[in-house]
Formats: structure tokens, sequence, C-alpha cells
């Protein structure tokens, strides 16, 4: 993964600053994020398998205005870092748990981003306040250049936690499936739970109803 | 120009003004034909009134850049703009959470995951990808031109036809595309564990489920998973 170290980052930060910053295209989705994460590592299938269990917890979450935002995004590329290369999904588990504790950082350091960018604008209160347009272009670069300085931090964070996690697991090969296996099943719990508080007790709850009958009959006949 | 503007409106996200900065800087090219130009008394009165306390769906904000903008150049009153800017908060906010949030989200998320587990996971990648920019970057375009086409009476646009009946079919759409995911993600990401193994984790998403929906519905979310991986990591480790 060292060699691949300096791209990771770079990955990273686009998708840290994709969160709000910078578009909402949706690359900071960890479906996306873990995916090229592990194009990236040569292990795509790695990379998806994590993204996919974090994109469930993700579902969970509307990121609505000031919202906490967990940083799914950064914590897929940790998260890929980590299991890239291990056999079969017994690097799923741990990976996912360096996943959500990345997010976790990200969701921090978005805390201080704000923080930082309320002081900006006290700061120039009075030139905003007549329509200055330098102080305008100053407050948004700062506040720019801060989710920049985030995101680089948190993924430069998350891939010295997964190079650790990798070459020291925490845990025994038993206790690896049995990590993974109770993330996966939070993560399905947590996004069912999550549509299911959406959606209401209306029709809504009708159609995830019909839509889990027609995942689970695709899965029994295919 | 505004448009891409529009595209970095929450770099400046803080807690006195939310997106007030970030909306100044991106209708400042559509103010720039005042009379006066950038030097001039009305410019910088519009800008002084654009950087106060805004607030909307990122997407949608754009209906009130361009509402805004034309309003200015109509020389309204500036308690007119105020009011106008003020009155368009709510809506957009919920409107786009409602549409973008709660309807085009799921329902992409919903078929991307389906897709990784069915194909690989670029391809469910590029799906996701393709489906939510199809919708996002065109909502953003169509904001933006709803706004300066119909100024003060942009809240029209909100009413119209085709954004209600995409109201009415974005919610039950990403409900059922989410639900068919949920068993087709679950049965991939299980296929190297056995049976039982399998079992035990239908049973694990259960338990997770009521909990994150039912019984402790506001310990959820990352929190909840964090809690979950780290019991699970304490048991893996002394196992």
């Amino acid at each position: 993964m060292s060699e691949q170290f300096g791209w990771l980052l770079v990955w990273g930060t686009v998708v840290g600053l994709d969160l709000v910053s910078v578009g909402q295209f949706m690359i900071a989705r960890p479906i996306v994020a873990g995916a090229v994460a592990g194009v990236i590592l040569g292990d795509p299938l790695a990379g998806g398998t994590v993204g996919a269990v974090l994109e469930l917890f993700a579902l969970d979450v509307l990121p609505v205005g000031g919202v906490r935002y967990p940083d799914y995004g950064v914590g897929a590329v940790a998260a890929a870092a980590t299991a890239a290369g291990a056999p079969g999904v017994l690097g799923t588990g741990v990976a996912v748990c360096v996943g959500l504790a990345v997010a976790y950082l990200g969701e921090v350091g978005m805390r201080l981003v704000r923080r930082g960018n309320t002081t900006d604008v006290r700061r120039y209160r009075a030139m905003l306040d007549q329509g200055d347009l330098t102080s305008v272009v100053t407050s948004h670069a700062r506040g720019l250049l801060r989710d920049a300085l985030r995101s680089i931090v948190v993924t430069a964070l998350g891939l010295i936690l997964a190079i650790a996690a990798y070459r020291w697991p925490p845990v025994t090969v038993q206790g690896a499936v049995l990590v993974t296996l109770v993330v996966v099943g939070t993560a399905l719990g947590a996004a069912a739970g999550g549509v299911v508080r959406a959606v209401g007790r209306g029709a809504g709850l009708r159609w995830f109803g019909l839509g889990l009958a027609g995942g689970v009959l695709w899965v029994v006949i295919s | 120009m505004s448009w891409l503007r529009t595209l970095l409106l929450q770099a400046s996200w803080n807690d006195d003004r939310m997106i007030g900065v970030g909306s100044a800087w991106a209708i400042e090219p559509m103010l720039r034909a005042l009379p006066g130009g950038r030097n001039g008394p009305r410019y910088r009165a519009a800008m002084a009134r654009a950087t106060q306390f805004f607030n909307a769906h990122p997407y949608l904000a754009g209906m009130a850049i361009g509402a805004v903008a034309r309003a200015e150049h109509e020389d309204l009153p500036p308690e007119t703009v105020r009011r106008l800017r003020h009155a368009l908060v709510g809506p957009l906010g919920s409107v786009g959470d409602k549409l973008i949030w709660a309807g085009v989200m799921p329902t992409a998320v919903g078929i991307g995951l389906a897709v990784c587990a069915l194909t690989s996971p670029i391809a469910g990648a590029i799906t996701f990808l393709v489906l939510y920019n199809a919708v996002h970057l065109v909502t953003r375009w169509w904001a933006l031109h709803a706004g300066w086409e119909r100024g003060r009476d942009v809240s029209r646009a909100l009413t119209a036809r085709g954004l209600k009946r995409g109201l009415r079919i974005v919610g039950p759409l990403g409900a059922l595309a989410v639900g068919f995911a949920l068993p087709v993600v679950g049965e991939w990401l299980a296929r190297d564990f056995s049976l039982r193994a399998q079992g035990n984790m239908v049973l694990v998403a259960g338990l997770a489920a009521a909990f994150a929906g039912w019984l402790i519905p506001r310990f959820r979310g990352l929190r909840f998973g964090l809690a979950a991986a780290a019991i699970a990591l304490v048991v893996g480790w002394v196992w």
C-alpha cells in the first residue's frame, strides 16, 4: 500500500472536498470512494465490498443543512486500504471498523472547519455588511482551504490507521470472521432501520416492503 | 459563471449566516451588470444584502440566487428583496430535502448497490454516479434559470406540475430501490460465509434494525456502527 499512499491521499482529499464544499457530485459516497480506492490499490472487489458496507451505514444519514456529517467517503478510502489484499472477506470487518473511526474523525474535523468559518465571518462582519467583495472572496476561499486541509489530514490519519491495522491485525482469523459478521449485519440493519424511519408508516413503508420481498425473491431464485 | 459558482456554494458554511456568504459569491457575476458596475452603489448595496443569512438545499439555492438577481436588476425596494430571499429559505430547503436527500439519493444508492452486488463494484459506482448526477446537474441548472426567468414570482416554479409529480414519485421509488437492494447486497456480502453464519448475520441485522428503527431511534448512524464495531472487536480479540 505504501506505493499508492500518494494517490490515495489525493483521492481522499478530493473525496473529502466533495462531501460539502465542492460540487457534491457524490464521489464522497462510500460506494464510489471505496470502489475507486480499490482500483488504485489493485483490489476493486475489496474496495467495493467495504464501500458497500459503509454505504449501508451512510444511508442512515440525510445530509441536511447543519447536520453532523460523518465523512464516510474518506472512511471508505481508509477501509479499502485496510482490506486490499486480505483473503476473501476476512479483512472486511476490521476494515469497516477503521472506516467508521475515520468517518468520525472527518465529522469532528468538519465541526472545526465550520467553527473556523464562523470566526472568519465574525471577523469580516463589518466589511461583509457593506457588500465588500474582497471579504466575500477571502471568507469563501479560507473556508475552502480549511476543508481541503481537513480532508488531507483525515485521509493521512486514516491511511496510517489502515497500515497499522493491516500490519498488526487486532483479531485472529476466527475473530475477523465474527467482526465481519457483526458489522455487515449491523450495517444492513442500520440501513433498514433508517429507511423505515424516513418513510414512516404509510405508503412508503409498503413500497419498502415490496422492494424487500422482491429482493428476497431474487436471492432465492437466482 | 454563477451556475459554476453554485457548485462551491457551501465552502464557507458557518453557524451565523450559513450559506449567506457562499450565495453572495455565487450571485456576484449576475450583479456586475447593475447600473454603475462593480463600483456603483447599487452593486455594493445588492452585495451587502446577498451576504446576509441564507440557507436552502444547495441544488435549489440557485433558484433564490436567480430570483434575487432579477429583483436587484428590476430595482425592487431593498425590503422586498430581503423578504423574497427570506421567504425562499423554508420552501427551497424542504422541497430539496424531500426531492434529493429523501428521494433521488436513496433511489440511486439502492440501484447502485444492487448493480454492485449483481455485476461489479465499479459498475455499481458508475451507475450510481450517472443516475444521481443526471438529476443533480439538471436540477441546479433548472433552479438558477427558473429563478432568473420568474424573478419575484419564483414560488410558482416550486408548484410546477413536473416538480410535484417528481416529489410524489421519488420517495416511494427510493424505498422500493433500497428495499430490493438490501437482501441482494446482504447475500453478496455474506458470499464466503457458511449457512449458519449467514443465519447469524440475518439475526444481527434484525436486531440492529429493531434498535435503529424503533427501540432507540436516537442512537443510530455512525455512533450505532461504532458501538457495534467496538463490541465486535473486543469479542473478536478475546475469542
